[in-house]
């Protein structure tokens, strides 16, 4: 039997076949980043009418870095939940599997797209909050930076969460299950994301403070991205 | 394999015994406690009282006595967590297919005596944050990191109940055990030294106890730790038995 040369395609190529799969199928259907919005929009709705009754004393900014991360962490559940949905219609992800990829190429290749995803939703949430609760307060010159802590967090969200959307596919009720076991294991970032955060927000003395809570969401990523990593060869096979 | 069965007969005969063992230290610590060990001291009264014929000026603690109940609890949860990412890298490491339930089965109860020993550090802690810091619950950092280990641990058994498939819930089940095994030390590290400028850590030392305080303190620390090995042998004997049960069942409905 003859057999043709076939160059094995590059793991970055795999990557970026994967990936471009995933933003193709995005740009043709808008379907995660709709509900992505317009559940973040409800957020700020309910945000409104929670706060409404707030006296004029009340320093909104002091609570505006937690407010915004349950905004991130709600928003970004609702897309993690959805961004292997549309892998199990037709058992797209079958199909995925049955080519001899390295399970690593696959978890980096989703986690990316949950990452594009997931800044682009803030893209628009994160001006949106501050338009409709920030107009009039006055953040710290340090308000910027805000960016860092957004851009280390969703990282982290999107990895840990692409191995946790990855076993609740498989499993009943799996909405719920995907908050039950992403909110606990994402909590410890969360709290250094916020502290960050809010530091910015309101201007620390000594910014020193900052960096070491953006050094703790960091160090958090770095762990929980790679143990993401080694351990969805045994998701996928399950 | 001979050895395998050898040992594990051994252990199961120890379990009962280890079982008495552990009621009677701990018994035997929290008498030592309330009866030998002294009252600890706590924040100054703001005027001396006279309390049983003694003049006090110092708040005498008797919620301290659960120092000698809560602490061990807590240590052995620790131990308990330590079996259940040992046992689950043992499942996942494994090429034997045949070896991996064996693996399981062990993980799953170590996670099982674990939450037991989890929810009563829970119970203990809050009741003596009630009656040390006036309150059921603060944010402190290792309230709030065993609040998030109940909750992993809660949820590791919940991803258990929602997957039929038994290779593939052992599989889910070790992932996630040995990531909430690696989640609980991050989120203690970070509750504890991310700088949060709205309230300060309260921070204590009971380092340097007298010896009629560290008795009790090693006797209930053994006992328990006896104690939580026990139920974990006399869990997996059960479980154990039942699987074999079970096999024998499916035998005799296919002869």
């Amino acid at each position: 039997m003859m057999q043709a040369p076939v160059a094995t395609p590059s793991g970055f190529s795999q990557f970026k076949t994967l990936l471009g799969k995933d933003l193709r199928l995005e740009i043709r259907s808008k379907q995660m980043l709709t509900s992505m919005g317009i559940y973040a929009l409800l957020v700020l709705i309910v945000y409104g009418a929670a706060l409404a009754q707030t006296a004029w004393g009340f320093n909104i900014l002091q609570m505006a870095g937690g407010l915004l991360w349950v905004l991130v962490v709600f928003t970004s559940l609702l897309g993690l939940n959805r961004s292997f949905a549309h892998e199990k219609e037709f058992a797209a992800l079958d199909g995925i599997l049955l080519v001899p990829l390295d399970p690593g190429v696959v978890f980096l290749a989703k986690a990316a797209s949950n990452v594009i995803f997931l800044l682009l939703v803030q893209l628009i949430a994160v001006p949106l909050f501050a338009f409709f609760f920030l107009a009039s307060t006055a953040p710290a010159a340090t308000a910027p930076f805000i960016v860092l802590p957004l851009l280390v967090g969703t990282l982290g969200i999107a990895g840990i969460g692409t191995l946790l959307s990855t076993i609740t596919l498989h499993t009943r009720g799996k909405d719920v299950l995907l908050a039950v076991l992403f909110i606990p294991l994402v909590f410890p970032l969360l709290y250094a994301c916020v502290s960050a955060t809010s530091m910015a927000l309101l201007g620390v003395d000594d910014f020193g403070d900052y960096w070491r809570s953006l050094a703790m969401a960091g160090g958090y990523d770095v762990v929980m991205i790679l143990l993401s990593w080694v351990l969805y060869g045994f998701v996928l096979d399950a | 394999m001979t050895q395998d069965t050898h040992s594990r007969a051994l252990a199961n005969r120890l379990a009962p015994v280890a079982l008495v063992l552990g009621i009677v230290l701990t018994t035997v610590a929290f008498l030592l406690s309330f009866l030998v060990a002294p009252l600890v001291l706590g924040a100054n009264v703001a005027q001396t009282a006279i309390i049983g014929g003694e003049a006090i000026s110092n708040k005498l603690l008797l919620s301290q006595k659960i120092f000698y109940i809560h602490v061990p609890v807590a240590t052995v949860s620790f131990g308990a967590l330590a079996f259940l990412a040992y046992y689950s890298i043992r499942y996942l490491a494994t090429k034997n297919q045949a070896r991996k339930p064996f693996f399981d089965t062990r993980a799953r109860i170590a996670a099982e005596v674990g939450l037991v020993f989890i929810i009563m550090t829970m119970l203990s802690g809050d009741l003596w944050t009630r009656f040390e810091w006036g309150v059921w619950w603060v944010w402190e950092p290792r309230l709030t990191t065993y609040l998030i280990l109940m909750l992993l641990m809660i949820a590791y058994f919940i991803l258990r109940t929602a997957i039929d498939a038994p290779e593939r819930k052992a599989t889910f089940a070790a992932v996630f055990g040995l990531i909430a095994c690696v989640d609980a030390g991050i989120s203690y590290l970070i509750t504890r030294f991310v700088p949060t400028s709205i309230h300060p850590v309260i921070f204590r030392t009971d380092s340097g106890l007298s010896p009629s305080m560290l008795v009790p303190f090693l006797l209930a620390l053994f006992g328990m730790a006896l104690i939580c090995f026990a139920l974990y042998r006399l869990r997996l004997r059960q479980v154990e038995l039942n699987q074999r049960l079970e096999s024998l069942k499916l035998q005799l409905e296919e002869n």
